[in-house]
């Protein structure tokens, strides 16, 4: 497992095709890992790219946090992670949360950023995103594992439930990811979206809750075009390789 | 790095996944379970992606260039990764080995 350290915590990357010129850098989402790209998306890009996947705090394999999720503790891990890795200007891809914190890091570190690729970013202000940060519990994590995971046709077995629920437990009771989310709600309103002026490609699923997110991001950024790819927001499990392809077509456009 | 050239025989390379699959979920896990060829990652063994991802680096970490095991995971749709058993594992590598 290549662990390395970053702002002093021990931080889970994954490295392909290191010799490639120019870097992807991409950011999984929220209760998710680095999984979510690496089977199927992230060697499609290596064919032609360096690819850096990495575990945020307390997420997939890397180390715990107590606090720092909102944007700006989120971004900051990420530029620590680049100056590390000596990353000087990267591709940028982000999935759910993760699309949010590539946001953010378009609006902060705009030098260090090439093109940007937002998949099923999430409005901070929509019920149903909070609803989920506010009504957690086991038997919220039950339902959903009975009814939602057939779209991603992964049943959850025992072992698998219990180490989830502990995650779960673990990043709503006990870190300030709540309260850091919550503060973030007026994120997609705030004016500093409009000063994006990267290249930006929106991949949004037809039937996802969030494609009403992609339309208003749409409608902010200058440089960009919203792609509705068949499926929900679970799209990068349900068609990696229209995923992996449509990021590797936009990257390459000159 | 661990790698090696050896060809190992397919018994061989059986035990050494059972000893990879041991690290990356804990031997009080595997103790409950009996581990053949025909063991699915997701339904028997029940192991996470993020699990899977760690046991591909310890393939790869053991047999280095000899074998692309990611780029054979990455040709695989999401119902091949799911029913993906440990016998799959052991033909192909057996296949890299020839």
């Amino acid at each position: 497992m290549p662990i390395i350290t970053v702002n002093g915590k021990s931080v889970h990357i994954q490295e392909l095709n290191k010799g490639a010129v120019e870097t992807i850098v991409l950011v999984h989402g929220m209760f998710s890992n680095l999984s979510v790209y690496y089977f199927n998306i992230a060697p499609l890009l290596a064919t032609k790219y360096h690819v850096v996947l990495y575990d945020l705090k307390s997420h997939g394999m890397s180390e715990k946090a107590l606090e720092g999720y909102d944007l700006e503790n989120m971004t900051n891990d990420l530029f620590a992670l680049m100056e590390v890795l000596n990353l000087q200007k990267v591709h940028l891809g982000g999935y759910s949360f993760g699309g949010l914190i590539a946001l953010k890091m378009a609006i902060r570190f705009p030098g260090r950023i090439n093109k940007l690729a937002i998949i099923e970013a999430p409005d901070p202000n929509d019920d149903k995103t909070r609803g989920i940060i506010d009504e957690y519990s086991r038997e919220f994590l039950e339902h959903y594992v009975e009814n939602f995971t057939d779209t991603t046709k992964v049943k959850m077995g025992k072992r698998q439930m219990e180490r989830n629920h502990r995650m779960y437990e673990y990043l709503f009771y006990q870190t300030s990811i709540k309260t850091d989310m919550k503060l973030e709600k007026d994120f997609f309103g705030s004016p500093a979206i409009e000063t994006i002026n990267k290249s930006t490609l929106l991949l949004y699923g037809t039937d996802s809750n969030c494609l009403n997110a992609g339309k208003h991001l749409d409608g902010m950024i200058k440089n960009v075009s919203l792609i509705a790819v068949p499926g929900d927001h679970n799209i990068p499990i349900q068609q990696p390789l229209v995923i992996a392809e449509a990021l590797l077509n936009f990257f390459q456009e000159i | 790095m661990d790698t090696t050239t050896t060809k190992l025989s397919s018994e061989e390379i059986f035990n050494l996944m059972k000893q990879f699959i041991t690290e990356v979920i804990g031997e009080e896990f595997v103790e409950e379970m009996d581990i053949t060829p025909e063991s699915s990652f997701t339904k028997d063994l029940e192991m996470d992606s993020i699990e899977i991802v760690s046991f591909s680096e310890k393939i790869k970490a053991h047999f280095g260039e000899q074998i692309d095991f990611t780029g054979w995971l990455s040709s695989m749709d999401l119902d091949q990764l799911i029913n993906l058993n440990l016998g799959m594992i052991i033909s192909y590598i057996e296949e890299c080995q020839s």
